[in-house]
């Protein structure tokens, strides 16, 4: 609890830091390409683009229904896959975000628990304007904002919330057991099928229920309803779903108590891991 | 005299594994695996406030191990280490990011050390200059020659005003002209009575600028004065370390680490 304390202090005290070294960190990761932070919003779109190609075209998937409404597969792809991207640099970013930059941060009063944020950060700027670009195509698609949008800005704050819970477990482990951000690459891989991003869950209805519910613990699939529902519902899901909303942040705690506490404890030491 | 840095009984236990097995189930079990390795065992010094100190000894007798853990960077494995204001350690491989500009470099570092805007935007010229980068100050750091890195991250480190320098082995690259500059700077801090440390093989450069000297050796110390006493101590040493044969100086370090055990035996 008292390192808890201690992780969110250094978050706020230091959100000027922050906020400047997560923009060094996208200027110098694009620094080598032409093209330069065009790449960022360019290789998620051709990734969408594959996926939809595959589910959509290949595949033949039909419109998945939200409140009533039919919502063509590229448009509910898309809300789902910038969440998706978002979430997956974020966590692989944020895994080896701290034994990558440990040399570079000769000193110890630097305070650590600020490197994940700030690399989660740098992600976040991309993924405001991926929301941007995603918020037009809607309007000319013909889904209008209204009301409900609204949510959205709730379900970007818990997306950050989520991904620094996780990233604040796996860069510790990972800075002392460099196999950990290996096995999460494949994880993460495995994530992508599982948590509703590809395909709508209502195609598993023949299936028992409790296989519904356990895809539904995972908190990703929580997050991934609330953004596809801002952009194309009409009800108010963390009311209307008020337990999952409880769950939600229960696990986000408890991941991220779990983190501040090994993140604090074995902060001194990441040098010698090295 | 007020101290600035005060080493108490400090001790750096690595851990040499075999192989990847021993490491894990070190990790895991509480069972202690691998060999354990002293780099410092029980080492105590104090440095008063304006002490320009030099570290000797012979490789691998805990110098850069010593002015890691007074830098902060490196935890001591036990003892106690008071540093009295802000340290700054100047090494060869400053800490600077390849595909960044030098000036984004400079930036990137004073943020991290804690400047806000306006202070860095101060610094940075001064910085500049005195690196002498010139028209390079805006080309990625990667396309840097090994000089003028090393300039920079002295320029660096120098410019933001530390309170204790700590200089190791940095002034050994960059050509004359801007060693002698270094140097220059260096005395200009000695003014000031600033606190530094010098870790270097020059003898010359030690005599030339130390007052007092820390001789290490096995991760101990073995004397500590001023630079009359200790440097011709040392220099003796040397002359006789340099004339023995392997055997006899295997038979030597064989001697030290038994030393270094009773020191660790009686801690305990």
């Amino acid at each position: 609890m008292k390192s808890a304390i201690q992780v969110l202090k250094e978050q706020f005290n230091h959100f000027y830091l922050v906020r400047r070294l997560s923009l060094y960190e996208i200027k110098s990761k694009n620094k080598n390409n032409y093209l330069g932070m065009l790449w960022e919003v360019l290789n998620p779109s051709i990734q969408i683009l594959i996926y939809w190609f595959v589910f959509g075209a290949l595949l033949g998937r039909a419109p998945v229904e939200i409140d009533g409404k039919e919502i063509s597969f590229i448009y509910w792809l898309m809300a789902g896959f910038i969440l998706w991207t978002f979430f997956f640099q974020s966590i692989i970013h944020g895994s080896k975000s701290i034994y990558t930059r440990l040399r570079m941060l000769s000193k110890m009063n630097f305070p650590m628990s600020i490197i994940p944020s700030y690399v989660i950060f740098s992600q976040f700027y991309v993924h405001l304007v991926m929301l941007g670009i995603s918020i037009i195509v809607f309007q000319f698609a013909g889904y209008y904002i209204n009301v409900y949008f609204v949510q959205l800005f709730y379900y970007i704050f818990a997306a950050v919330c989520l991904t620094f819970a996780i990233s604040l477990i796996t860069s510790t482990l990972s800075t002392m057991i460099r196999d950990v951000h290996l096995l999460l690459a494949s994880v993460l891989r495995m994530m992508l099928y599982v948590s509703g991003v590809l395909w709508p869950l209502s195609i598993l209805k023949e299936y028992p229920p409790i296989i519904l519910t356990i895809i539904k613990l995972n908190p990703l699939y929580y997050l991934m309803e609330g953004y596809r529902i801002s952009f194309f519902g009409s009800e108010w899901y963390l009311i209307t779903h008020w337990q999952y909303t409880l769950y939600f942040w229960v696990v986000i705690l408890v991941l991220f108590l779990i983190g501040a506490t090994l993140h604090v404890k074995f902060r001194r030491h990441f040098i010698d891991y090295l | 005299m007020e101290k600035a840095i005060i080493v108490s009984n400090v001790t750096k236990k690595y851990k040499l594994y075999k192989g990847t097995k021993d490491r894990l189930l070190d990790l895991i079990t509480p069972k202690s695996y691998g060999e354990d390795f002293f780099a410092l065992a029980g080492v105590n010094f104090e440095a008063e406030k304006g002490d320009i100190i030099g570290f000797i000894g012979i490789n691998g007798s805990g110098k850069s191990t010593l002015s890691n853990i007074i830098a902060g960077i490196v935890p001591e494995t036990s003892g106690k280490v008071t540093v009295n204001g802000q340290s700054s350690l100047i090494a060869v491989s400053a800490g600077l990011k390849n595909e960044l500009s030098g000036r984004e470099n400079i930036e990137l570092k004073l943020l991290m050390l804690g400047f806000n805007k306006k202070q860095i935007k101060e610094l940075e010229p001064e910085i500049i200059e005195f690196a002498e980068l010139e028209k390079f100050i805006d080309q990625p750091v990667k396309s840097y020659s090994s000089g003028m890195k090393s300039r920079l991250g002295f320029a660096i480190s120098v410019n933001v005003d530390p309170d204790i320098l700590i200089i190791d082995e940095a002034l050994s690259v960059g050509d004359k002209a801007f060693a002698e500059k270094s140097l220059n700077k260096m005395k200009e801090f000695k003014q000031k009575g600033k606190t530094m440390i010098f870790v270097s093989h020059s003898l010359g450069q030690m005599k030339e600028f130390c007052e007092k000297i820390l001789w290490l050796e096995f991760g101990m110390v073995k004397d500590f004065g001023t630079v009359e006493e200790v440097i011709p101590k040392y220099e003796d040493f040397l002359n006789q370390w340099k004339k023995m044969d392997n055997k006899e100086r295997n038979e030597y370090r064989e001697k030290g680490f038994e030393r270094q055990k009773e020191i660790l035996f009686q801690k305990s």
